[in-house]
């Protein structure tokens, strides 16, 4: 066990080696860091599904990646599913039924609203060419 | 040693320059979108570039504010402690209390509402309150249990249609007093209410010199200027068949104008399998036929609200002719079998993506 290394203390190891491993971490870090970056700065590239419920950020997916979420809120539910690049309430327990039968939003700018669960999906995109509004 | 001191170097550098990158992208101003579903019993969103989320958050904060306040004043369904509002304003017409000194906001809608109620030829009438509360009690339980879902019956809306002479409001702009002289009629401003808050709301920013916003209350749309760059918007009218693949019947540039739509398809329950919409003709008392939506396209975002409601329950012709008598109106009228109709300046504002 004497023979176990003791990182950091100057008995142990030569100023070197210390270096060494200063330099080490900063690598390490800076990768981390970079690594970091890259991601945030990819993400805002593709285009994703925004949810907000009561007007908070609730969750946040690609529109790449095909999944099922389950929205709830109390009583209120939605199943959103995001398919082939588009994204639609499937099911709902809203009285109106008006975000079930909205049509798959897939381009940046749609929306798709529940009032009564207070749900909103929304696409962001960084593509040109989508609309700003829609009325 | 050297060579990995080199590598921390170089690693450190690709930190710092790619930090430096975000940070110049942030002095250019991006677009940010925030959305409520507090007001008018609908959705909000609103639309702006800014160079930081802090000021758009400021912006939009005092925008939703305002509206909130409009949204207190104007709703015919909400009380609020200490103030009086149109849910007030109807509620103490029962013969005993004659008028009601209101806020001045009040007062300029109501004014505006008789004189749209004059330009539209009565078809924006906000004396209609007794006939549209009746459509909207029926309409409210037939979504909560649609097996039960029925139409309201003919005796009802005969009745409460004797009650909806807009001459009956009357309003004392010196003293700030409403007075409904007919103790059976209630106002509904639905159809009005949202375009006036949001254009008054719009006028407000513009004072403090901003643009680059978009106000978008459940459709009724109003642009501050153009973007930062001097763009127009590109607003996409929503096609009103939901089965269509194109999501959007038109698209429009716009810098500084309004678009407002109304559609069949935005608000109804089904009885028997057909859908009833909210959009009631005074005439038949019935949900307005022949559109699936009506956009008006214009300066005034109140004027698109009320003209948009009011041309849904005018015959194309009548509509028409009432489009192309107006300065700087335009409307496309979409019919129920998906054919189109548009003023002689509408394809002005028609773009492409």
């Amino acid at each position: 066990m004497s023979k176990e290394r003791n990182w950091g203390s100057p008995v142990s190891g030569s100023a070197k080696k210390i270096k060494n491993d200063i330099a080490l971490i900063v690598a390490l870090l800076a990768l981390v860091l970079l690594a970091t970056l890259a991601l945030l700065l990819l993400r805002t590239e593709g285009d994703r599904v925004v949810v907000t419920l009561d007007g908070q950020l609730w969750g946040e997916f690609s529109l790449q990646e095909d999944r099922t979420v389950e929205i709830r809120n109390g009583d209120g539910y939605n199943r959103l599913v995001i398919k082939d690049g588009k994204a639609y309430v499937q099911e709902a327990n809203c009285p109106d039924g008006i975000c079930s039968a909205h049509r798959p939003i897939g381009y940046g700018g749609e929306s798709i609203i529940c009032l009564p669960n207070k749900v909103v999906v929304e696409i962001r995109s960084q593509n040109q060419g989508q609309p700003d509004i829609i009325s | 040693m050297k060579k990995q001191r080199l590598v921390s170097l170089l690693l450190l550098i690709g930190m710092i320059a790619s930090s430096l990158s975000l940070l110049s992208c942030q002095g250019q101003k991006q677009k940010f979108v925030t959305h409520s579903l507090e007001y008018f019993d609908t959705a909000t969103s609103i639309t702006g570039y800014e160079s930081t989320q802090e000021e758009f958050d400021r912006i939009s904060g005092e925008i939703l504010d305002l509206l909130g306040e409009y949204h207190r004043l104007y709703t015919i369904y909400h009380r609020y402690e200490g103030m009086e509002n149109l849910c007030t304003v109807n509620e103490l017409q029962d013969g005993v209390h004659r008028t009601v000194t209101v806020d001045q906001r009040i007062i300029d809608l109501l004014l505006y509402a008789k004189e749209m109620h004059g330009v539209t030829n009565g078809k924006l009438n906000v004396a209609m309150g007794s006939l549209l509360s009746i459509w909207h009690e029926y309409r409210t339980a037939g979504l909560d249990e649609s097996r039960a879902a029925e139409l309201p019956p003919k005796e009802l809306l005969t009745e409460a249609a004797k009650h909806t002479d807009i001459n009956n409001l009357i309003i004392d702009p010196e003293a700030r007093t409403v007075w409904l002289a007919d103790p059976a009629m209630t106002l509904d401003v639905g159809a009005i209410a949202k375009g006036y808050a949001v254009e008054m709301v719009a006028r407000t920013l513009e004072e403090q010199g901003i643009s680059g916003y978009v106000i978008n209350v459940g459709g009724n749309v109003r642009t501050l200027g153009t973007k930062p760059d001097g763009q127009t918007w590109l607003a996409g009218i929503e096609n009103p068949n939901p089965d269509a693949p194109q999501s959007y019947a038109v698209y429009l540039a716009l810098a500084g104008e309004s678009v407002v739509t109304s559609g069949s398809y935005q608000r109804f329950y089904t009885v028997n399998g057909k859908n009833y919409h909210h959009i009631i003709d005074e005439q038949t008392m019935m949900p307005a036929e022949g559109y699936l939506s009506v956009s008006v396209v214009c300066k005034n975002s109140a004027q698109g609200d009320a003209l948009s409601t009011a041309l849904f329950c005018m015959s194309p012709e009548e509509g028409l002719a009432l489009v192309e008598r107006l300065p700087d109106v335009e409307a496309l009228w979409i019919f129920t079998d998906e054919s189109q109709q548009v003023s002689s300046g509408f394809s002005h504002f028609v773009t492409r993506p």
